[in-house]
């Protein structure tokens, strides 16, 4: 019984079906499973799959927003239900677009698979100023600082929010992605990580923080 | 290196023609870069005909390519069909980008009227540029594509990505106000210069294999792109330049479809980002076509004047290899910020390596 319903929400938020994830949410209650498990082991675990198969190319952008649309739907059920100690201290992520660029989508989606996978993300949206990075990243004790941008005009902040949160936020992972970013300029920036999507994101950023000792 | 023979339009026209020019044409594609070497903001190459004539005029003297001044942007759209634009004027920024969509509900969908291109938006700036070209005896540039960019300023992105699945409906009604809107466009151009003297340019950034599948590509873009292309080649339009903007490798077989199903008519020039081999690109088109390809352009603005030759030498040594003509470019707009000797490493590196002789 609860396997099948776990095996529903993960099912449901692959397929992108608000419906049955919001049905299957509530059968998770009712049944009695616990909500941080419901999210963790059913909604999570379909955001797993949707970001593998977005990597290997077997789903695309229009498929991945109708699964977080049908993660959202269940989330919204099971949150009122989460139970303090069940969910622990979640790693805390920054997440902006640059100063002087509004593309959003690929922020968007790094979001969605973070938020899948228990960070906990602080959006600053986007066209974001530098100091308005560092100012979150201080405020919130964050783990992660990760910035997006898809202009070369706009990517050239990158290394001067990096610069200034090695000086005032040392133990901050410093993560950046985007339609003209490398990994050669990331390391030129100064950057600890690098991600070409945000399925790759999940991964570089849980590997950031073993080596930190952080996961 | 070797001497030139040609002059900037005569190489780029032997190259169109199916002739073999003294060496290689550069086409660096320069829009916001153009602002920056004259002084200007880069939303004046935007926002002023004139300026943003003089500014691209001046640039292809001051480095000799062989591209003339035309107008177009990404973001494009949005205002043309009742939106709002920003213009780049603020640190950070290097194109318009869009402030209001006019589509934010499904019943703004029924309302979406398809505007008069004489006074929609961008058209009447694109116009006057195209005009001074014309007086210029260089080509009249229009924007004619590709339909699903436009309808994803037109209604925002997520909404349209997220439509495709939900309500796909509505995207196709969007799409057909939008392949209206650019067929007028067609006409405007045509009947105002000479079909012989415009060029259709035609890319977009929401087509990418980044954001869509083929097989959505093929639903919503490819009927549009079909139709619209058609229309293009009935008036006699000679030439379309075609940027699939970004990782565009899977929508390949059906770039090919589109020159079938039009006959191989006109020539195209192909543009395509840095992500898809020239060898792919001369195997699909090569026969018929002009390769433009398709430096990283990102490498513009942070390698160094050595390494961006050596880009441009490997580059030249594989497009020179098609038989139907190749030009050097970046695969999508030149980084208005780059180094302006990093421009000049086309342009040298064409010298050098690119000799037809």
């Amino acid at each position: 019984m609860k396997d099948e319903i776990l095996r529903g929400l993960t099912d449901s938020v692959v397929s992108g079906d608000v419906e049955k994830c919001m049905e299957y949410a509530k059968k998770a209650l009712e049944a009695g499973i616990d909500a941080y498990e419901a999210i963790m082991e059913g909604c999570a675990r379909g955001m797993s799959i949707v970001s593998e198969k977005y990597e290997k190319g077997e789903m695309y952008v229009p498929e991945i927003l109708c699964s977080a649309e049908a993660m959202y739907a269940a989330m919204d059920v099971l949150r009122p239900h989460l139970k303090a100690e069940s969910i622990g201290t979640p790693r805390k992520v920054v997440l902006g677009v640059v100063r002087g660029d509004i593309h959003d989508i690929g922020k968007n989606l790094v979001k969605l698979m973070m938020e899948a996978a228990g960070f906990q993300v602080i959006d600053l949206g986007r066209d974001v100023p530098n100091e308005k990075f560092v100012e979150a990243v201080l405020r919130e004790k964050a783990d992660i600082c990760g910035m997006s941008a898809l202009m070369t005009t706009s990517m050239i902040f990158m290394p001067e929010i990096i610069r200034e949160l090695k000086k005032k936020a040392p133990e901050t992972i410093t993560m950046v992605g985007g339609g003209p970013l490398s990994q050669e300029l990331a390391k030129a920036y100064g950057a600890d990580g690098y991600a070409k999507d945000a399925a790759v994101a999940i991964r570089v950023a849980k590997e950031l923080l073993s080596r930190r000792g952080g996961i | 290196m070797m001497v030139d023979r040609m002059k900037p339009g005569e190489r780029l026209v032997a190259v169109l023609m199916g002739q073999k020019p003294d060496r290689v044409p550069v086409s660096p594609f320069i829009l916001g870069y153009a602002a920056k070497v004259v002084g200007l903001p880069i939303g004046d190459l935007y926002t002023d005909p004139k300026k943003s004539f003089r500014a691209q005029l001046l640039c292809a003297e001051m480095h000799g390519y062989d591209s003339s001044p035309m107008y177009g942007y990404a973001a494009v759209g949005a205002w043309e069909f009742g939106g709002k634009v920003g213009f780049p004027y603020e640190p950070g920024q290097s194109a318009p980008y869009v402030i209001k969509e006019p589509v934010e509900s499904e019943e703004d969908v029924d309302r979406l009227e398809v505007p008069d291109p004489k006074t929609a938006g961008s058209v009447p700036i694109a116009m006057e540029i195209a005009r001074q070209c014309y007086a210029m005896g260089l080509p009249a540039v229009f924007q004619s594509g590709e339909v699903l960019t436009y309808a994803g300023n037109i209604m925002g992105p997520t909404r349209l990505l997220t439509w495709m699945i939900r309500k796909p409906e509505l995207v196709h009604k969007v799409c057909k106000k939008v392949e209206e809107f650019l067929i007028a466009c067609a006409e405007y151009f045509t009947s105002t210069f000479g079909a012989e003297r415009c060029i259709a340019f035609a890319g977009g950034p929401i087509e990418s294999n980044k954001l869509i599948s083929p097989k959505q590509f093929e639903e919503f873009v490819y009927p549009y792109m079909l139709r619209i292309h058609r229309k293009i080649l009935d008036m006699g339009v000679p030439i379309i330049l075609e940027h699939p903007c970004a990782d565009q490798n899977k929508n390949m077989p059906w770039y090919r479809k589109l020159r079938e199903e039009c006959g191989w008519r006109g020539k195209y020039v192909w543009n395509f980002g840095p992500e898809t081999p020239l060898e792919t690109q001369i195997a699909q088109f090569g026969e018929h076509d002009v390769i433009m390809g398709n430096v990283d352009p990102p490498s513009f603005q942070f390698r160094s004047f050595e390494e961006v030759i050596m880009l441009c030498k490997e580059n030249i040594e594989r497009g020179i290899k098609n038989p139907s003509g190749y030009i050097l470019g970046p695969g999508c707009e030149m980084p208005p910020l780059a180094p302006p000797i990093n421009v000049y490493a086309m342009i040298k590196a064409s010298r050098e390596y690119g000799s037809y002789a």
